[in-house]
Formats: C-alpha cells, sequence, structure tokens
C-alpha cells in the first residue's frame, strides 16, 4: 500500500471535527438525561441518577408518551409496507417509458421538494372541507407517503439503473413466466435495496413532524407529542426521551443491518448460482 | 418481459396506479385545494367561499412580504454554500481516503446516527451550548478568548444557519458521496500520469465528474430549508421570519386563506429554483 | 355494578357526595346513568395548563367514566375548536378564544339550573365584578362572552340569562417576571419592558392576542398613549403601538420571544432574560430551580385571563349527562384545590378550601405568610415558611386586573401587523 498524502492526516481531522459537531447534541442529551432529580434542563449537572428515564415510565402531568410512541410506531411500520410496495411495482414500471411517465415522474420529483407544511395545509383543508376527520391513520398516514415515496421511487430508480437484466433474459430463456421472473430472480436480486427503502419509509414516518401537523386529529404521533412536551415540560425528561428514541432507532437500523447480512448472504449463495447456470 | 411492458402502458398504468392514486389524493388535490383557498376570504373563525384577490393584495403590498422572502433567500444560500463545502469535503473524504468499502460504510453509519434522535429535541440543546451563560461562552471566557460572552451565538441568524447545517449537511454528503464512488478511478490515475496535480485533478476532474450529486444534493438542501418553519423559529428566539414562519403563523390563527396565498408564492418560489437547478443535471440518469 | 359501588365510596372519601347528589338529582335519572357511566368516553382537549392526566385519574375514580385528555398549544387548541368539532366532547379553552369559536356552532350552551355551584362561581364570570364596587377592566371580559340567549343561541348576551358558553374553570391575573437578583432594583411599572438598561435581556411573548395586550400596558405606562379601550383597538393604534415595539425590537431590545411555557421558563433560568411576559406556574418552574424570580405586581395593574371548558355540540343523551356531571363535580372542589397549588385560582374558592391545608389556603389565596413549606400538587417545592405569594391576596391580585385577554374587531389586521413585528 502507498503511504497515505499529508491531505489524509488534515482531512481526517475534519471529518472528526465534523462527527463532533454531529454528536454534539446527541451526546449533550446523552449526558443531560442522567441529571440527578434535581438537575435541570441545562448544566452544570446536579448528581446522576436514572430518575428522568424512570420518571418516563411513569405517568406525565400532561400527554400520553407511550401511547403516542405506539401510535408512530404503527403508522412507521404502515408507512414501510406501503412504500416499499409502491415503490417496487413503480420501479419495475419506470423501467420502460409509458404514457405519462415523464409526467408521473415530475409529480414524484414535485412531491419530494413541496414543503412539508403545505402538504399538511392542503390535506388539511381538504378533510375540513369535505367535512372528513382527520386521523393519522388516514390523512397522517397519506401525508407521510408524499413524503416516503419519492425517496424509495429514486432508490428503485437507481437500484433497476444499475440492473443487470442478463439475469431476467436467462431466467425468460429457461420459460420462466414474467411474474416467475419477478418473484425468483428480480425480487432477491433487490432485496438488500429494498431494505433500504424500508429502513428509509419507517425513519422518514417515525421521525416527520411537519406533514403530520394538521393531519393527525385528536391522537398524536410521537413527533408531535414531543413538540407538546416542549410546551410544557421544562424538566430532562425529555431529554430522556430524545436518548431512549435514539437507543430505539438503533435496535431498528442493527435489526435491519442484520437483515441486510442475511439476504446478501443468500444473494451472494444464489448469484453463484446463476453464474454456474451462465457457463 | 420488457417487451411485454415497453408494449403495454396499460401495464405500466396498472403497476404505478397506487402510487398515482395516492400522488392524486395527498399531492395533486392537496395543491389545487390550497390554489382555490388561496382566493377565497376568512372571517376569525372560518373560510368564506367567495373570490377575492385580496389575500395576494395584502402579500404583495406588504414590504414584510419582500424582506421574508429575502430572508428565506438568504438562509438557503448561505446554507447551501456551507453545506456544499463540508459536504464536499467528507463524500470525497470518504470515496478517495478511505480504502476499503466495509470502513466506509462503516464510517458512513457513524455519520448517520446522529441523525435517530428527534430533530425537536436536538434542535432544543443548542440552547444551553450557545446561550449567553452556555458551554461555548463559558469555555472561551476561560480560555481567555473573551472577556464578555458571544450574544449572538443563540438567537441570531448564525444559530438559525448552525442548527440548518446541523441537520442538512448530510443530505449533501449522500448524494456527492454516491456520485464519488462511481467516478471510475483510472481517470484519475490517467490524470496523473499526465502530470496534473492534486488540485488540478480535484477542480478538473472531480469535481466535474460530481456535478450531478452536488446538483442532488443542493435540490434536497435548498427545498428543506426554503419549506422550514420551525428551525428558524426555535433558533432564532422567533426574532427572524422565514416564509414557512409567515405560512404557519397565519395557520395558527386560523387564517387559512392567507396562508395558502403564501403558500402559493412559496411553492410557485421553490418550482422555479427546482426546474432551473434540473436544467443541469437529469435526475433519471443520475441516480 | 361493582364498578358504581366503587365509584360511590369514592364520592364519598372525596367528600363531594352532597354536591354531586344535587347534580345527579336535577339530572333526574341517577340510577340509569350510574349503572351505564363506566362505558362513557369523553374526550377533553385543551392546554396543558388545565388538562391534566390527574384529573383523568381523579374522575375515573369519583365519578367512574373515562376522560380523554389532550394536551395542546394554545394556537392548535383554538384551531381544533374551530375546525374540528367531531375530535372532541369537551373543550378547554380560554374566554377570548371563545369569541372566535362560538360563531362557529361547535359547542352549545349550558343550562346553568344544572350546574349545582352556580351561584357560588365568583362575579368575574356571572356579572364581570369580582365585588360590587369594581370597574370591569378592557378587553374580553369573560362575562361578555359568557352567556347566549338559548340553548341554541348564537348570539352573546350581557345578562345572566341562564345559557352559559364555558363553565369557568382557571383563571389568573398575569404580570411581568423579573430575576431580581440580576436587576437589582425595585420594578414598579410596565414601562420598564422597554427600559434601555434591559437592552437585549427583555423578552416578551410571540402569541399576537396575548402579546398586543402586554405592548398595551407597556406603552400606556410609558405616558405614550391611553386607549379608550385596549381590548378593541383601531387600526391607528395597532400601528402606533407596534410601531413603538418595532423600534424597540430594531434597536435590539429582545432577546428572543417565547411561545410556549419552557420556553419562558429556560430564557429566565439562564439568564438570557432578565425581564419579561410570563404566566404564573412558569416563575414557579424557575423558583423551583433555586434561581430567585418574581411575579413582579405593577401599579398600571394586572393582565388577565381566563379558562373554562365548553361542551361540543354532538353531545347528547347520557353523554351529555356525564359531561354535566363531571362539570359539577370540576366545580366541587378537588380540581379548585389542585390548580390553586400551582397559583392559579378556582372558579369556586370556598369549595376548593375544603381540598387545600390552612396553610396552602392561607399562602396562594390569602396572601399570608406561609407557616410551612408550600409544594406544588407533584411534591416540589415552591416556598420556605415565611415567604408569601407575589402581589398578596385574591382580592388584591384579581382586583387589579387592568385588561383580559382579547379579541378585537380589528383581529385579523392585528394578526397581520403583529406577523410583520416578528418579520421586521
Amino acid at each position: 500500500m502507498e503511504p497515505r498524502p499529508k491531505s489524509f492526516y488534515f482531512l481526517s481531522i475534519l471529518f472528526a471535527m465534523f462527527l463532533l459537531f454531529l454528536y454534539g447534541p446527541t451526546l449533550t442529551i446523552g449526558i443531560l438525561s442522567f441529571q440527578g432529580p434535581g438537575g435541570g434542563l441545562t448544566f452544570p449537572m446536579r448528581g446522576t441518577s436514572l430518575y428522568w428515564f424512570r420518571d418516563l415510565f411513569e405517568q406525565q402531568a400532561v400527554g400520553d408518551i407511550w401511547g403516542s410512541f405506539a401510535r408512530s410506531i404503527t403508522l412507521g411500520l404502515m408507512v414501510m409496507l406501503t412504500t416499499v410496495v409502491i415503490s417496487v411495482m413503480g420501479g419495475l414500471a419506470f423501467r420502460r417509458r409509458f404514457a405519462g411517465s415523464s409526467l408521473l415522474f415530475y409529480l414524484i420529483i414535485t412531491s419530494l421538494v413541496i414543503p412539508s407544511i403545505l402538504v399538511s395545509l392542503g390535506v388539511g383543508l381538504i378533510f375540513n372541507q369535505a367535512d372528513l376527520e382527520v386521523h393519522w391513520s388516514t390523512s397522517g398516514f397519506g401525508s407521510q407517503l408524499t413524503w416516503t415515496l419519492p425517496f424509495g421511487l429514486l432508490i428503485m430508480f437507481a437500484v433497476f439503473n444499475r440492473f443487470d437484466s442478463s439475469f431476467e433474459e436467462a431466467a425468460r430463456d429457461q420459460g420462466a413466466s414474467p411474474l416467475q421472473t419477478i418473484g425468483y430472480v428480480v425480487l432477491p436480486i433487490i432485496a438488500p435495496s429494498l431494505i433500504g427503502v424500508a429502513l428509509f419509509g419507517f425513519t422518514l414516518s417515525y421521525d416527520e413532524f411537519a406533514r403530520t401537523l394538521l393531519t393527525s386529529g385528536s391522537y398524536n404521533t410521537l413527533p408531535l407529542e414531543i413538540y407538546g412536551m416542549t410546551t410544557n415540560v421544562t424538566t430532562p425528561v425529555l431529554y430522556a426521551l430524545g436518548t431512549l428514541t435514539t437507543i430505539f432507532s438503533l435496535i431498528i437500523i442493527g435489526i435491519f443491518l442484520f437483515l441486510a447480512a442475511i439476504s446478501g448472504r443468500r444473494r451472494k449463495a444464489m448469484g453463484s448460482d446463476a453464474g454456474k447456470g451462465d457457463v | 418481459m420488457q417487451k411485454f411492458f415497453a408494449r403495454n402502458t396499460v401495464a405500466g398504468w396498472l403497476m404505478v396506479s397506487p402510487l398515482a392514486v395516492i400522488l392524486l389524493f395527498f399531492l395533486v388535490m392537496p395543491i389545487v385545494m390550497i390554489v382555490i383557498v388561496s382566493f377565497w376570504q376568512a372571517t376569525e373563525f372560518s373560510i368564506i367561499p367567495a373570490f377575492s384577490l385580496e389575500n395576494y393584495e395584502f402579500l404583495f403590498g406588504s414590504s414584510v412580504t419582500y424582506r421574508v422572502f429575502l430572508n428565506t433567500f438568504k438562509y438557503a444560500l448561505i446554507t447551501w454554500a456551507v453545506t456544499l463545502v463540508i459536504g464536499f469535503t467528507v463524500a470525497y473524504y470518504l470515496a478517495f481516503h478511505i480504502r476499503s468499502l466495509t470502513w466506509q460504510i462503516a464510517l458512513f453509519l457513524l455519520c448517520t446516527i446522529p441523525f435517530w434522535t428527534s430533530n425537536i429535541i436536538r434542535m432544543i440543546s443548542w440552547i444551553p451550548f450557545l446561550g449567553r451563560n452556555g458551554i461555548a461562552n463559558s469555555t472561551l471566557i476561560s480560555w481567555g478568548v473573551i472577556d464578555e460572552p458571544l450574544e449572538w451565538l443563540l438567537f441570531s441568524d448564525f444559530a438559525v444557519i448552525l442548527a440548518f447545517v446541523h441537520l442538512y449537511t448530510l443530505f449533501m454528503v449522500v448524494p456527492i458521496f454516491n456520485t464519488m464512488v462511481r467516478i471510475d478511478k483510472s481517470l484519475i490515475e490517467a490524470a496523473r500520469d499526465a502530470g496534473a496535480s492534486g488540485a488540478q485533478i480535484l477542480w478538473n476532474v472531480i469535481i466535474p465528474l460530481t456535478k450531478p450529486g452536488i446538483m442532488i444534493g443542493t435540490i434536497f438542501v435548498v427545498t428543506l430549508v426554503m419549506g422550514d418553519f420551525i428551525t428558524v423559529r426555535f433558533m432564532s428566539g422567533s426574532q427572524s421570519a422565514n416564509v414557512g414562519r409567515l405560512i404557519s403563523n397565519d395557520i395558527a390563527l386560523l387564517q387559512y386563506p392567507s396562508a395558502a396565498a403564501t403558500a402559493v408564492v412559496l411553492l410557485v418560489t421553490v418550482l422555479i429554483v427546482i426546474g432551473i437547478l434540473l436544467r443541469f443535471v437529469d435526475i433519471r440518469k443520475e441516480l | 355494578m361493582e364498578n358504581s359501588k366503587i365509584t360511590r365510596r369514592g364520592l364519598l372519601k372525596s367528600g363531594a357526595a352532597a354536591v354531586t347528589a344535587v347534580g345527579a338529582t336535577t339530572i333526574g335519572a341517577p340510577t340509569i346513568w350510574a349503572q351505564n357511566i363506566k362505558d362513557i368516553t369523553l374526550r377533553q382537549f385543551g392546554t396543558g395548563v388545565s388538562n391534566l392526566n390527574d384529573v383523568a385519574d381523579k374522575v375515573k375514580e369519583d365519578l367512574g367514566f373515562t376522560l380523554e385528555m389532550t394536551a395542546l398549544d394554545s394556537d392548535s387548541v383554538t384551531q381544533r375548536a374551530a375546525t374540528q368539532p367531531n375530535s372532541f366532547d369537551i373543550a378547554d379553552i380560554e374566554y377570548w378564544i371563545c369569541k372566535k369559536v362560538w360563531p362557529t356552532g361547535n359547542l352549545q350552551a349550558m343550562d346553568t339550573s344544572r350546574i349545582a355551584n352556580y351561584d357560588k362561581i365568583v362575579g368575574i364570570f356571572r356579572d364581570g365584578k369580582l365585588t360590587p364596587e369594581s370597574e370591569i377592566a378592557q378587553g374580553t371580559a369573560p362575562h361578555t362572552v359568557g352567556f347566549v340567549d338559548g340553548p341554541d343561541g348564537k348570539e352573546f348576551v350581557q345578562e345572566q340569562s341562564g345559557w352559559m358558553t364555558l363553565i369557568p374553570t382557571i383563571y389568573n391575573a398575569d404580570t411581568l417576571g423579573i430575576r431580581p437578583d440580576l436587576i437589582g432594583r425595585p420594578i414598579s411599572n410596565w414601562s420598564e419592558l422597554l427600559n434601555p438598561e434591559f437592552k437585549g435581556k427583555a423578552s416578551i411573548l410571540d402569541i399576537s392576542s396575548i402579546g398586543i395586550m402586554d405592548m398595551a400596558m407597556v406603552v400606556e405606562s410609558m405616558g405614550e398613549y391611553t386607549y379608550p379601550d385596549k381590548g378593541n383597538m383601531t387600526r391607528e393604534e395597532i400601528d402606533m403601538t407596534i410601531g413603538i415595539f418595532t423600534e424597540a425590537k430594531q434597536n435590539g431590545q429582545f432577546r428572543a420571544f417565547w411561545k410556549s411555557f419552557d420556553e419562558s421558563v429556560n430564557l429566565m433560568a439562564s439568564g438570557e432574560v432578565v425581564i419579561q411576559s410570563m404566566w404564573s406556574p412558569a416563575i414557579t418552574a424557575v423558583k423551583s430551580k433555586g434561581i430567585p424570580c418574581v411575579y413582579q405586581p405593577l401599579e398600571e395593574g394586572y393582565r388577565s385571563w381566563g379558562g373554562g371548558i365548553g361542551l361540543s355540540k354532538s353531545l347528547s343523551g347520557l353523554e351529555l349527562d356525564a359531561a354535566y356531571e363531571y362539570i359539577n363535580w370540576y366545580l366541587s372542589g378537588w380540581v379548585g384545590g389542585y390548580l390553586m397549588r400551582q397559583g392559579y385560582y378556582s372558579a369556586v374558592p370556598e369549595t376548593s378550601k375544603d381540598f387545600m391545608t390552612e396553610n396552602e389556603w392561607g399562602y396562594w389565596f390569602e396572601g399570608k405568610e406561609a407557616t410551612d413549606v408550600i409544594t406544588s400538587p407533584t411534591g416540589d417545592k415552591l416556598a420556605e415558611a415565611g415567604e408569601t405569594r407575589d402581589g398578596g391576596a385574591f382580592e388584591e391580585r384579581m382586583g387589579r386586573v387592568a385588561c383580559w385577554n382579547a379579541v378585537m374587531d380589528e383581529n385579523q389586521y392585528m394578526v397581520r401587523k403583529w406577523n410583520e413585528f416578528i418579520a421586521s
């Protein structure tokens, strides 16, 4: 290996500083969530304890953290599944141009760049004028999809841009039907990217604030609850919640990475099969 | 199978029909609704479906509107420039200085972890850091760098842009990194063999080849900043405003038609900006 | 059956049985609803000030039915009351919001003959007078939007018609909060908010309807102008008022504007701000961190607000009965005591007295020196023995209200001007 150029060390330091910048608030939150019972939202620490984590599991003066947590997870899973399915279907369809495909593509881009609060406002207005009740699982769900679908679709477009269609040709030559080709060849190959889409779908939904603001109805999702808490809560319980949601998120990433690793291994195995077939 | 799709627009539309339905109901119709409502009138508590240009007249008649739009562009431009420099540097480091794919992925994931803490909580946690008696000021004072606390660290444009950079740099890193790893390394070898210096390689080879990634990152950052309303409120201590805040204030006060009119102008502005950016990059090809 | 037994025992224990019995007799069919009551769920929303889970728990214990509480910020509260009538059964809103929301027809008037303690409700909410001699303050005084002419009345009436829009729950007199340790001299006028001495260390709240009233108090105190009615300004008055503050803002008078309770606490506790508009529990929150903070009574008097419970138009039958029962329970003292121990006032103070210790009643209501430590309902220490409440006794504070939070005729114009002020 050739020796590292000077620029490497310089850039390493810059990168480390960037990481520190990114982690600063997260670490501050992490540390402050272990405040003693008398501590506040700012330094200095007044003792260390798990008091605020325990407090988190007790009923708060107002609101319902765990109810909103459950709703956010449910909504996140709904959005995730829908995003994966629709993105794959869209990705497959967009491999060929069809009448109106450019228009649809520009809609997807619009959906990506439209300020979130406009979606919230528009959906809220429609439900209001149609005399429908807004609810996180209907209007909230739809509004979030306008944010997760463009991401899912762009990932699928990227995947299919680089997709080697000789695998499909091979399958077709051996007499596979279109559905069989998709089920046994295409889907297994793109499986790791699907995990990426799923991860995106879940987390974008889980952390979405603006799009749910006017569309969630009587019951808060977690980001809305946190926003509500900032208006009432002045204790480190807010930070304990932050730390806990970070840990929860890390567990979710862990699960997804694990799944990706497994499917990667399986794909490798299948890929080598296909290779043999080609020869 | 490809022929099957190529010849069959019906099949294409069948596949995208769920997508089309969702976009129709939750994107197209809301936009249409906003445009319609922007011509309506409002009372204290309800909206009146009666055509009126009053919302736009007020909007374009107020000098504050222009100032706020200018402010929005200012935030977008500065944030864009800072995130571009940082994002490009980080992506460059990951793509060209980290040699193993495993390390690239590991370091990249390391960058994404902070994004798993709620945005709002992360934003709030800047306040004890930047405040008059915050960590930054007390550290600088104890080092003897300054005598008086720096007031402009918090509740200022500086704080707003700092938070934007913190929240959105990764949206610049990802697409730039994505294009960089696809640059054929032999091009760089060739340039080096031809006697190009490091800076020349960067300027004449890498940057031009990274342009699509930069453009996509720019689209992300610009639209996120222009549509924001909550960061500006928290970090400026409500002292400055961008267009998003105008809209959210109007919504909060039940002035939906007025909010809708501002929203229409914002949407048109964003779409024009994105339209211009899209002239420089073919997103579908560059993904 | 088992449930109703628990209910009854709970009632006896709470000492509110007599009150509830009166309420139930008025309803006329106590036995029917006692059996079905446990299946009822009422959805209440409001700000975090009074939408407390402890209240919901106590309702379950005392009355047997379920009360679902949703706490929102004050903007969302208005929004929901005005635009989502199906999302709630009980609206816990402020009186000035009522002025905006009532005309939407989302709420129904309440029959005061079904309110057991109606006659004991503080005069402010009935004829506007705390004592027979007191003058009615400017702004949207609660009694002016407190009554309509019938069960379906759309217009507010100015006498006690027997049909109430909101049943008052809590109210308070607001003033400026200061950090005495960082100011180091007495503060006695609203005009101090714009004193250049506090340049970069002042703050005002960014809720237009309330902020404009604070501004008006300051403008009058500066001697710049005396409003015919602060609660109903003309366009010129709005321009002038906001103009003065815009100039101060551009001169760097303000450190920040706050919109939520915790922001005001943090601004004060961290020393970013030494003088600002503030709410009573925010003061206690700062104090409970061991930081000196005073809810400074000022010569010009207080800016006041009041909250109340309204019933959704869609409530009927058993649910409506349960809602009346809840209201009667609300006024019967337990909640009042709970809220008074946070520094607010209850609509029927005399019933709350039974649920407070003599020390607490003396400190919070009568303005006496605490004879022992004063704690919040959640157990945080708020004051030592020997301390007195800022501003003193109930009559002393509520008797010096200069204006109420208001909705003006020119509200839309004011809101736009306010938006410009924030953006300038």
